[in-house]
């Protein structure tokens, strides 16, 4: 799943730190994203992700403004070849496919940044208190996380969707978000099991802090890195397991989404018809979107590991 | 005399990180090694010294890279070589042994493989040889020959670092390259294990450099040693004529940071003297206000830990350990490591229990402590944590670091609150405060974060100040200048403190009571002052022992 640091904030970055000891005075919240941003901007792969991505959100966001037709009018000659008027040709159903392609980016982009959120939300609650407790509570959740990781999660996905039934898109985030939290929580729960026995997590006890507050004041921003890049892993995970589902029928097919483009391509034969682009550009862009978050990963790891960005150019 | 060996000239490394501006590490450095010199290299942190030993044995790697002059070994430019004619120099050529050179064993090749694997890799000793020759190397570094069937994991760190430098010698180089070989010791191991390496150079007639950043040491052991300073080598002499007139001011000023434990008076810079008849008991009564008020009573303390792997011994951690800690006393606590100090100081904060025996603490009863009476015990028992680089969250300012147990501990909020935080600062001499307020620990010096690590415990207005090894992380230069800042505030402030350490020359500075540890028992206890200059135990004896003496050794 996620490239996983091992020691994000090790020795070697604190030695970085103490080299930079005499750099700018107040660094502010806005300071700290901003540098965020132009450490991944710097790593040449995470550049082509971030383009990728914005390029997809674009066309999400502004998608009834660009797509040519609404893409649920099916007023047009029934599989038309590409044309003009049609440039993607048309569904089996007489849709516009450049339109559903446009506004299929919106259903993906929005359930891969939703199930993705709510996913890293569960895993970090889950794998920061996990790490952080040493009593029967630990074991308990141990046992709990034990149990999602060992079922594999396409079966468990089908179980889930098959029950609830053409539940639409709130449906399967939550079916992704269910599956998918629990690599996310394993990850950063082994992080902030090392985090703990660090002296400054032992000062905190000693001012007084309680354990809700030197988790997520003192571990939590000690592993913002591990955390983004557990984010767009989910993200990327959900994105697909979305157009999976679609794919094999378990969402609502009347929604706009590349996986109910594949869906519905593959019900009408597609491809014995020579319309190969009803395959085709769906489950491009499905892969282009899942590898963007991919790229934008690589520049993550270089966030919070000094070592990675220096060996860069060698 | 006869060609040099090693012949640096006009030497300079700089740093040059991605995306920041280079820094230089080395300057214009020029000096020659004899064949079968022994030469220190000595400088504290960041000046350096380490740089130059990568640099002399090819290991630059980047961002540092040589910048400008030569280092001729054999007549040969080591700077412009590439990687494989490197490899090929090791044979015979020069040698490094690295601090965490106990580290960089294999840990799951037996000893016997790491001697196998380099001699297959040069070729130089004969199949047949190989178990003979590896047997003589362990030998040469006080091994028993039965270490090579061991792993490392199976070996102590004194051990480990054995075998790294008879791996170091396998290739028999002219040159080697110690990097403050012993730092990561234990301080009776250290001064074990450089007897070692300075028998092995006088047998084996190989160069030597050591590295270090202990000029005590270094004066012990080496004939001539150079002094770095900020990349420069600003004082280049034999190891008497520094002793007995160092010329730079940097020199002068590392070398009256020494003293021994034993003398009837001691004193570094910016401490008070310390001599034998310290009263106690007046300064006690002098003072008022804030004063402790409760002594720490420890009685028949033992710890056991739980086998560390199954059919093995349970760990004896602390056994039968009583002391009181009266108000306002200050206490060392001190021995090797290993000798159960820092669980005594563990278990006195509620961090871990005793298996048997009692702590009390005014009407807190520390060893059966409930959460909810931890809060409390910490209002009057704080710490002071060894190593200012960890203690330290490098994300929050030191404004947020000190106002957190203000704000957990006293009534005072808002404005009041950050008034008393400005206070703080300021009694631990972190001026102007506004500035050191708003910044980042990364922006610190690490004798300014230990500062800050001492506002912290002091902010909750505590009775007793458990200091766990404060200055063993800082620089000698530094470290007077905290241990008097210690001192002085327990005296204003009046609280009692538990010093524990290795270092007896500064628990003779700071404290007027004593306890030795070994093995988790304690061997000795009494006056710094007489135990230290009347040493009973042989423990006791071996520890002072293993204290350079520059100056009495010669």
């Amino acid at each position: 799943m996620t490239p996983s640091t091992p020691d994000p904030q090790g020795t070697h970055a604190v030695m970085v730190r103490r080299k930079q000891a005499d750099v700018a005075p107040a660094t502010s919240a806005l300071r700290v994203v901003w540098r965020a941003v132009a450490t991944i901007w710097s790593v040449p792969k995470a550049r082509v992700g971030v383009a990728l991505l914005g390029f997809f959100v674009l066309l999400a966001v502004f998608a009834p403004l660009i797509a040519p037709y609404d893409p649920s009018d099916n007023s047009f000659g029934r599989s038309e070849d590409f044309s003009a008027a049609h440039w993607m040709g048309t569904t089996a159903a007489g849709q516009d496919v450049l339109s559903q392609i446009i506004h299929g980016a919106s259903t993906s982009v929005f359930v891969g940044f939703v199930a993705g959120l709510l996913s890293t939300i569960i895993a970090v609650t889950i794998g920061l208190t996990w790490g952080y407790l040493r009593n029967i509570t630990g074991d308990v959740i141990n046992f709990v996380v034990n149990l999602f990781l060992v079922i594999p999660a396409l079966p468990l996905m089908i179980v889930i969707a098959a029950y609830l039934q053409n539940g639409g898109i709130g449906m399967i985030i939550f079916v992704v978000v269910i599956t998918g939290w629990a690599w996310g929580a394993r990850v950063l729960r082994s992080q902030t099991q090392s985090l703990r026995s660090r002296d400054f997590v032992t000062a905190a006890v000693f001012s007084g802090d309680g354990p809700a507050r030197i988790v997520f004041r003192e571990i939590l921003p000690n592993m913002t890195s591990l955390i983004v890049g557990s984010f767009f892993g989910a993200a990327t995970a959900a994105i697909l397991a979305e157009a999976g589902l679609e794919f094999l029928g378990l969402g609502d097919s009347t929604t706009i989404s590349w996986g109910t483009m594949l869906f519905w391509a593959q019900n009408s034969n597609a491809l014995l018809t020579g319309q190969w682009i009803l395959l085709f550009a769906p489950g491009l862009c499905i892969s282009l979107l899942a590898t963007s978050l991919s790229l934008i990963n690589f520049g993550v790891d270089g966030l919070s590991n000094p070592r990675l960005r220096e060996g860069a150019n060698r | 005399m006869n060609e040099p060996l090693l012949s640096v000239r006009d030497l300079s490394v700089v740093y040059e990180p991605r995306g920041g501006d280079p820094v230089p590490a080395v300057t214009g450095a020029t000096f020659e090694l004899q064949q079968g010199d022994f030469v220190g290299l000595v400088g504290e942190s960041g000046s350096g010294k380490s740089t130059l030993g990568f640099a002399l044995t090819g290991l630059s790697k980047p961002p540092a890279r040589v910048s400008a002059g030569s280092i001729l070994f054999n007549g040969v430019d080591i700077a412009g070589l590439s990687l494989a004619d490197l490899r090929v120099q090791r044979h015979g050529g020069f040698a490094m042994v690295l601090q965490s050179g106990m580290n960089a064993l294999n840990p799951v090749r037996s000893i016997r493989n790491h001697f196998y694997d380099i001699f297959a890799a040069h070729g130089h000793v004969s199949r047949a040889d190989r178990e003979e020759r590896a047997k003589v190397l362990v030998g040469k570094v006080e091994l028993p020959s039965s270490v090579l069937d061991r792993f490392a994991g199976e070996l102590s760190g004194g051990m480990r670092q054995r075998v790294s430098i008879a791996l170091a010698l396998s290739l028999e180089p002219k040159l080697m390259i110690f990097d403050e070989p012993t730092t990561a010791l234990d301080v009776l191991v250290q001064h074990a294990v450089m007897n070692t390496i300075r028998e092995l150079q006088a047998a084996e007639k190989f160069t030597a450099v050591l590295i270090s950043h202990d000029l005590g040491m270094v004066l012990e052991v080496t004939e001539r040693v150079m002094v770095m300073h900020e990349g420069l080598i600003v004082e280049d002499n034999t190891a008497a004529a520094i002793l007995a007139a160092p010329q730079h001011p940097y020199t002068q000023m590392l070398l009256s940071h020494y003293g021994d434990p034993r003398a009837e008076v001691v004193e570094v810079p910016g401490l008070a003297v310390r001599g034998t008849a310290r009263n106690v008991s007046s300064r006690v009564a002098s003072r008022e206000g804030r004063a402790a008020r409760e002594a720490i009573v420890v009685s028949g303390v033992s710890k056991v830990y739980p086998p560390p792997r199954r059919g093995e011994k349970p760990v004896q951690a602390v056994s039968n350990v009583s002391f009181t800690l009266e108000p306002g006393a200050s206490m060392a606590l001190v021995g090797a490591s290993g000798s159960g100090k820092s669980t005594i100081a563990k278990m006195i904060t509620g961090v871990e229990r005793p298996t048997s025996g009692t702590i009390r603490f005014g009407d807190l009863q520390v060893d059966t402590i409930k959460r909810r009476s931890l809060k409390r015990l910490h209002t009057e028992v704080q710490m002071v944590f060894q190593d200012p680089y960890a203690a330290l969250n490098p994300l929050h300012t030191v404004e947020y670091i000190l106002m957190r147990p203000i704000l957990n501990f006293s009534q005072r909020r808002g404005q009041d609150a950050r008034r008393r935080m400005l206070e703080l600062l300021d009694t631990v001499g972190l001026t102007p405060v506004e500035q050191f307020a708003a910044r980042l620990p990364h922006q610190l010096s690490g004798g300014q974060r230990q500062r800050v690590v001492i506002a912290r415990a002091l902010a909750s207005d505590p009775q007793v100040i458990i200091a766990d090894e404060p200055v063993s992380m800082l620089d000698v230069s530094l470290r007077a200048g905290l241990l008097a800042l210690l001192d002085s505030l327990r005296e204003t402030w009046g609280v009692s403190m538990l010093y524990i350490t290795h270092d007896l020359l500064s628990a003779r500075l700071v404290t007027d009571q004593i306890m030795v540890l070994n093995h988790g028992a304690v061997v000795e206890e009494g006056a710094t002052a007489s135990v230290l200059r009347n040493p009973q135990d042989d423990y006791t004896i071996r520890l002072l022992e293993a204290i350079p003496h520059p100056q009495t050794d010669r």
